[in-house]
């Protein structure tokens, strides 16, 4: 008897389930009131055991940074000596390229964006999403489509705000694809996540036509003609370009900037593209 | 009544953890899956009807955290619940090698839907790939976590039954 009725709460919740993930895989903003209202309830609890967590973790950490920052600090130095060097060179390259800029007016609007600061406060667990909550929403101005940078490159995308956290999908995530391209020569190429290549640490990176020319280490950034993202973001460096078996394209790999398995805050950009206005 | 409510309480707070602890300790590179442990225990010693009540409070959680149609996971706990709830009657006090192969069939099981519903499905045919990187992991430190969690979820579950026979309350059939 008992058994029977259980059976058919089974059946009543799992058909109820499905209706809702069809209704809701077409129509996403249907759920986000209540999504916002629960993320509001748990927030205050999230950000107290996320704070207790870190401190407990930090001061560990603290422990091992300092045995490695003794050895940094040597290599540190021998860089510097290297790099004041470069730094020269580059500031006449530089000077080169402004000059170069103004010729071809090209006006790149390279990092006069505006930017909130987030801290991020919870993280899928598992490995299949690659998806992260930071402590900002709809209060502070944050919109569904910014983009948001981490490190000195892009890291993702927020996909779902509420009033007081936003849900930022990572370039990492295996459905993420972002339009790029070569900083060199401008030719185009798309950076895609990819969970098992995730594990080692690169993405993807694919459609880069055949005569392009794109090379190793070339620095790869968010191209002008993708829809979401602001255009001269860098993204990371191509690595192992080769020729694709079909011979139109070129595919390789790209090692990003971000690193993301040690975020804990990020900047969200709140310029946003504009497209077909 | 009181017990299902501290277990409800005690799923939410297992999450909370979940989500924003684990994630932040590098080292770790695998975390345990608090909801398929909490949801399978308690199916396991309480049968169809609350295993699926846990399993709908589960599946709402993860629902509402990630960006994915609504159900998702909750379609998948529920069915997780009942199926353990409806092995309750081999439930022993003592005996934890059962509940062990469980844990491990439910988050093997729990890996392979998410891998057939979002990976499968956009042509990422590799799955013993998946298995090796992703499922392996995080399977074996979820048993890990099972063995000892099982132990004092069990007897907290207890202290709690005792607490509302005391109260003259009907306990769990």
């Amino acid at each position: 008897m008992d058994a029977k009725k259980d059976r058919n709460i089974l059946i009543a919740i799992t058909a109820i389930c499905m209706i809702l993930i069809v209704i809701t895989g077409l129509k996403h903003e249907w759920i986000a009131p209540l999504r916002s209202g629960v993320g509001l309830i748990l927030m205050p609890l999230q950000n107290g055991v996320n704070v207790a967590g870190k401190a407990f973790y930090n001061s560990i950490e603290e422990r091992n940074t300092l045995k490695q920052a003794y050895e940094e600090n040597k290599a540190l130095k021998r860089m510097l000596d290297e790099l004041s060097l470069e730094n020269t060179r580059l500031e006449e390259e530089n000077f080169e390229l402004q000059r170069l800029r103004s010729l071809y007016q090209l006006d790149m609007e390279y990092g006069d964006y505006e930017k909130i600061g987030a801290r991020v406060i919870a993280k899928d667990s598992g490995r299949w999403f690659k998806v992260f909550r930071i402590d900002k929403g709809s209060n502070d101005g944050i919109k569904v489509d910014m983009n948001v940078i981490a490190d000195g490159g892009l890291v993702g995308i927020v996909s779902d705000v509420g009033s007081n956290y936003s849900t930022v999908r990572s370039i990492i995530d295996d459905v993420s694809r972002v339009s790029a391209m070569s900083m060199r020569s401008g030719n185009n190429c798309i950076v895609a996540g990819d969970l098992l290549l995730y594990e080692q640490g690169i993405l993807k990176l694919s459609d880069i036509d055949i005569n392009a020319d794109v090379k190793d280490g070339d620095k790869i950034v968010t191209s002008n003609i993708s829809t979401k993202f602001l255009p001269g973001l860098l993204i990371g460096y191509a690595k192992d370009v080769t020729v694709d078996n079909s011979r139109l394209t070129k595919s390789g790999y790209l090692t990003p900037v971000a690193s993301f398995d040690t975020l804990q805050e990020v900047l969200v950009i709140t310029t946003m593209k504009e497209t077909g206005e | 009544m009181r017990r299902k409510i501290a277990n409800i309480a005690m799923l939410i707070l297992a999450f909370v953890i979940q989500i924003s602890v684990f994630p932040f300790i590098p080292f770790l590179s695998a975390a345990p899956n608090f909801m398929i442990i909490m949801v399978f225990t308690f199916s396991f010693i309480y049968g169809t009807g609350e295993g699926m009540l846990y399993g709908v409070v589960a599946g709402l959680l993860m629902d509402l955290f990630y960006s994915l149609p609504l159900g998702y996971f909750t379609l998948f706990f529920v069915l997780m619940g009942y199926i353990n709830g409806s092995l309750s009657r081999y439930f022993y006090e003592d005996f934890i090698f059962l509940p062990l192969i469980m844990c491990a069939l439910n988050e093997f099981a729990y890996n392979i839907y998410i891998y057939l519903s979002r990976f499968f499905t956009r042509e990422k045919f590799d799955l013993w790939a998946y298995i090796r990187q992703m499922i392996l992991p995080e399977v074996i430190i979820t048993l890990l976590f099972t063995l000892l969690l099982y132990r004092l979820l069990l007897q907290y579950n207890r202290s709690l039954e005792d607490m509302d026979i005391k109260r003259g309350r009907e306990s769990a059939e």
